[in-house]
């Protein structure tokens, strides 16, 4: 190697490449978590003016262990998620495949797809509320064109869950497209050229070439539209409420209810903390299993 | 200070003289009164904001003192006030508080009594106490007249029976004052799908719908969630009897006369029908009215009228509050407290309230809402029911954990309307889960015999 | 074979043409209901007379701060962007291709989608008495870190993942011929990750644009931002449809523009890779 000045060591760049992220995280992300724990093992009441927090060890993890509400909120939210997203990615796939084949019209389609992402969470659950509205809805009007009667799509326990997830999906499909659209048009030219070439059939390429190669950017994608997916509030907040009964609890609705709207901040506390604490378990297996895989294969 | 009198004597005068309801009332008193230092109120948007801000803009007018307003959404505006009141030093220098959130204030000892600032303050005897919530006795922890005032009523948001009147001319109908009649009136002009007779708010709402909807059947059937919260005694009563037959008659009114999708329906559902016409009858609360006699906003302008909550045979009529109280916290300089209370002084006044009516919001003195030099006028013609309203307004709770077992009561009670629950068991259930909230607050309580 | 290639792209095509429907009739009916008066939303009416009045309230009425408010969210959307992506970049080519300690990174990695989870609403209260302890609440830094804190993370993720597909070879290379590492991330390793970072930097602008949690309670007049303004319009007693679509169409100008201009660097970046 040329020596034209003193060369910097690597792990001077390293440190300040890393350096920006940590100051963040240490400052403005860790505090909060802590703050959490320590309050998730307290039971904090106000009185003259002043807060005591008397410790209670793992009392409020007790109270999760029979707490009902909570649990349906937990199969809620991952029955939500898994559905939800499966379909987000997958259509988002299709959708971000299609567009990065077709030689005119790309960018009109990728604006389209790209709107419902645009528009504020609560404008959303407004408008969609009205649009599935029993009396007025445009829905129960499309439906009512073709002779069905009218139906209470959020309003029926067994409709209110796949109502709710169908508007996620309208909301976040465009977000898995702008990621796999990204991944899509990161793939080298000869590999787009070398397919077409091949006179390959469609289905066989999209399996065959597209997705292991696509892969990682599906599973980046995937995760983290399924831990954003986990935390919804805003549309069970807007079109629901958690309701009818409990059928679209889920457990950030539960979390807010509890740590704000009832201000059992210690409670509340713990309830986060253990969806922390299984979300980290998860990913630690999950991690694990790659590795493993990894290893073996 | 002798604004009060001053006031009053006033008053009487522009009333014997049968002014339309303009107003007369002296400013000069105002420009004399010391200069105050510029403060802050946190508020939420609604309907009877833009009343409100007239009336600080007439305030600052009048006497040259600075108010800031800072306005939130609604869902948000409890957790905005709440930090500012439990950091060293607050924000804001009069929180505009909910009727279901304020107890938490209350309880917490984050306000100033309002004599603290100033001993010479009175709350006029003209504005409504609102069932005693302004005061508070910090040893009982009730709201007790004899107790310390906390707040002044800025909002009197109590629920009317809202109907159509142009329907009950039509059908010969006569305004209804027990439920039995109001359901006897609504299958009458029950004619689904094009209208209904009645539409409820039996959601699952947030923060409720379903339990404020049916709190004034729960007071007027005789039931109630605390055996006797006055005296402190909050032994859980609500799956009694009488709470029973309130809940059975909520659902048979659903049934009978009322939207089919019930347990659906929360509270912009109900405007939503009762302004495109599809609904004959609504229990709505007072700052919805603004909307029905828009015509951008309503296809029934001018058709409706309202009335008191109708009660039991052998009840009272119990509206539930859903108000807003205006509070001092202790955090703050007492300059700015004083300035705040100064306000809320002048607010208090007739002028201020008659000026405040006449910016579209309601207003919270008695004088000025039975006057009948406006009830007369058909813009005002909610007024009556307002006024008769307010007497027997009542709290759906004074506890802070009430927002816990208000969670409880959503889900049970959306339950029960949806008839994934018996009424029986739904209110049973409320019992216990109410009974181990109050358990672990550390009140007196107890249970009743379970219904069979 | 001809035949084939006709076929596939009908099949595209046919897909893009029906979702492209399914995403816009929500999204016209959302906009349509800015020019719709109240009552004609609340009937539902598909037919209707354009009515300005909801554009009128928002952009011209005494008590509107729609200005002031889409200034603020430019400001902080803008500000957060940039520096999100310049410290998720740096970060993740240091994980990747600076030998960082495996253990260091999986625990950067594990701790951003961890944190992730937490309900931004809940961060809020620890910030918050923070906050007022050194000024920093209802002023553009304050929110700025904020969002930074929020959405870092994912960009942390993100750009990890589309560094990680950068053939190593052509860095080694590069090394060879005397790069320096700033110079190497500059010239060759971002026009590399274009793609990865415009979506990455859109995404981030509209979380930040759509933020409403953390901006209700950390900002007041002065700094407030859209989300804000379009919630105070969903009040209790009424909701304000027509208000909160006018906002939101007008609050999509700026949203749509970043969004096409960061479509335009996407296809440079292309063209640049190509070249390589």
């Amino acid at each position: 190697m040329s020596r034209t000045a003193t060369p910097v060591p690597e792990s001077v760049w390293r440190n300040l490449a890393l350096t920006p992220s940590l100051a963040v995280f240490m400052l403005l992300s860790l505090l909060p978590v802590a703050n959490l724990v320590a309050m998730s093992m307290h039971e904090i009441r106000w009185e003259d003016g002043r807060s005591t927090w008397e410790f209670i060890g793992a009392a409020h993890y007790a109270r999760l262990g029979g707490d009902t509400l909570f649990h349906k909120g937990a199969y809620n939210t991952l029955v939500f998620s898994v559905v939800g997203v499966s379909l987000q990615v997958f259509i988002g796939f299709m959708l971000a495949w299609a567009v990065s084949r077709i030689a005119r019209g790309r960018v009109v389609y990728r604006t389209i797809f790209i709107l419902p992402i645009l528009v504020p969470g609560i404008l959303i659950g407004a408008i969609w509320k009205l649009m599935l509205n029993y009396d007025f809805g445009l829905a129960n009007g499309l439906i009512g064109v073709f002779g069905f009667l009218p139906v209470d799509w959020l309003g029926t326990a067994s409709l209110a869950l796949p109502s709710v997830i169908m508007v996620d999906i309208w909301h976040w499909t465009p977000f898995c497209f702008l990621l796999l659209l990204a991944g899509f048009e990161s793939l080298p030219q000869e590999l787009h050229e070398a397919a077409l070439v091949d006179g390959a059939n469609a289905w066989a390429e999209l399996r065959y070439v597209y997705l292991p190669i696509m892969m990682p950017v599906i599973a980046v994608t995937f995760l983290f539209r399924f831990m954003t997916s986990l935390k919804v509030f805003d549309e069970i907040y807007l079109l629901t409420g958690g309701g009818p009964g409990s059928s679209t609890e889920v457990i950030s609705y539960t979390i807010y209810r509890t740590f704000f709207t009832q201000d059992q901040m210690g409670y509340g506390s713990a309830m986060s903390v253990a969806v922390l604490f299984v979300i980290a378990i998860l990913l630690v297996l999950g991690f694990g299993l790659s590795r493993f895989r990894r290893g073996a294969a | 200070m002798n604004h009060g009198i001053t006031r009053r004597n006033l008053s009487l005068g522009t009333v014997a003289a049968g002014a339309l309801g303009s107003l007369a009332w002296a400013p000069s008193a105002w420009a004399q009164t010391a200069k105050q230092t510029p403060f802050t109120i946190v508020i939420n948007s609604s309907p009877w904001f833009d009343g409100f801000r007239k009336v600080v803009e007439a305030y600052e007018a009048e006497s040259g003192n600075k108010v800031n307003l800072d306005v939130n959404p609604f869902g948000g505006s409890l957790e905005k006030q709440r930090a500012s009141v439990r950091t060293k030093d607050g924000l804001f220098d009069l929180l505009i508080m909910n009727g279901l959130y304020y107890q938490e204030f209350y309880h917490g000892g984050f306000l100033t009594p309002l004599n603290d600032i100033d001993p010479a303050f009175k709350l006029d005897p003209q504005m409504i106490r609102y069932d005693n919530t302004v005061y508070w006795n910090e040893a009982t922890k009730t709201h007790d007249p004899a107790g310390k005032l906390m707040s002044v009523p800025v909002n009197g948001n109590i629920p009317l029976l809202m109907y159509r009147a142009d329907l009950y001319e039509e059908f010969k109908l006569k305004v209804p004052e027990t439920w039995d009649e109001l359901l006897a009136n609504a299958k009458k002009l029950h004619n689904p799908p094009k209208i209904y007779g009645i539409v409820q708010r039996g959601a699952r709402g947030a923060p409720n719908d379903v339990s404020y909807d049916w709190w004034p059947y729960l007071y007027s059937f005789n039931g109630s969630l605390f055996r006797d919260e006055a005296k402190g005694d909050f032994t859980i009563s609500i799956n009694s009897p009488e709470g029973k037959a309130a809940l059975d008659f909520y659902i048979r009114m659903a049934k009978e006369a009322g939207h089919p999708q019930t347990g659906g329906l929360a509270q912009a559902q109900i405007i939503q029908n009762l302004a495109t016409g599809k609904a004959a009858h609504a229990m709505l609360v007072i700052a919805a009215w603004s909307q029905m006699d828009d015509p951008n906003k309503s296809a029934v302008v001018g058709k409706l009228n309202a009335t008191r909550a109708p009660r039991s045979a052998n009840g009272k009529s119990a509206p539930v509050l859903g108000h807003w109280l205006g509070g001092i916290p202790k955090n703050v300089p007492k300059a700015r407290q004083t300035a705040a209370l100064t306000f809320l002084n002048w607010f208090q006044t007739r002028g201020a309230q008659v000026k405040y009516l006449q910016s579209g919001a309601p207003p919270v003195r008695q004088d000025v809402l039975a006057d009948p030099s406006f009830a007369s006028d058909p813009k005002y013609r909610w007024m009556k029911a307002m006024a008769d309203s307010s007497a027997v307004t009542r709290q759906m709770w004074t506890v802070p954990e009430g927002s816990q077992i208000g969670d409880v009561l959503e889900l049970r009670l959306n339950q029960a309307v949806i008839g994934e629950l018996t009424t029986a068991r739904a209110l049973n259930m409320i019992a216990d889960e109410a009974h181990a909230i109050m358990v672990r607050g550390g009140y007196k309580t107890g249970k009743i015999t379970p219904l069979a | 074979m001809k035949l084939r290639l006709a076929e596939r792209l009908r099949f595209e095509h046919i897909l893009l043409v029906l979702v492209a429907c399914f995403v816009l009739v929500p999204f016209i009916w959302i906009i349509a209901a800015g020019f719709k008066t109240q009552i004609s939303l609340l009937q539902g009416e598909i037919f209707f007379t354009p009515n300005l009045a909801s554009y009128r309230e928002v952009l011209f009425s005494k008590t509107t701060e729609f200005f002031s408010n889409a200034f603020n969210s430019l400001v902080i959307a803008t500000a957060s962007t940039l520096a999100i992506v310049f410290a998720a970049t740096l970060g993740g080519y240091a994980m990747e291709r600076m030998q960082t300690p495996r253990w260091m990174v999986h625990t950067l990695l594990g701790w951003s989608v961890v944190f992730h989870m937490v309900p931004p609403i809940t961060l809020v209260a620890a910030w918050f008495p923070l906050y007022r302890q050194f000024h920093l609440d209802n002023t553009y830094t304050g929110m700025v870190f904020a969002h930074t804190a929020l959405h870092l993370p994912m960009a942390l993720w993100l750009m990890s993942s589309f560094i990680r597909e950068v053939p190593i070879e052509l860095e080694e290379a590069a090394r060879i011929d005397g790069c320096s590492t700033p110079y190497l991330l500059w010239k060759i390793i971002v026009p590399l990750i274009a793609p990865g970072l415009a979506a990455t930097a859109i995404l981030m602008f509209i979380f930040s644009w759509n933020e409403f949690a953390v901006a209700l309670n950390m900002t007041a007049k002065q700094t407030a931002t859209v989300p804000v303004a379009i919630a105070k319009f969903a009040q209790s007693y009424e909701i304000k449809y027509g208000e909160m679509a006018a906002t939101a169409a007008l609050a999509l100008i700026p949203a749509l523009l970043f969004l096409l201009m960061g479509q335009r660097y996407i296809v440079k970046g292309l063209t640049t890779g190509a070249i390589k």
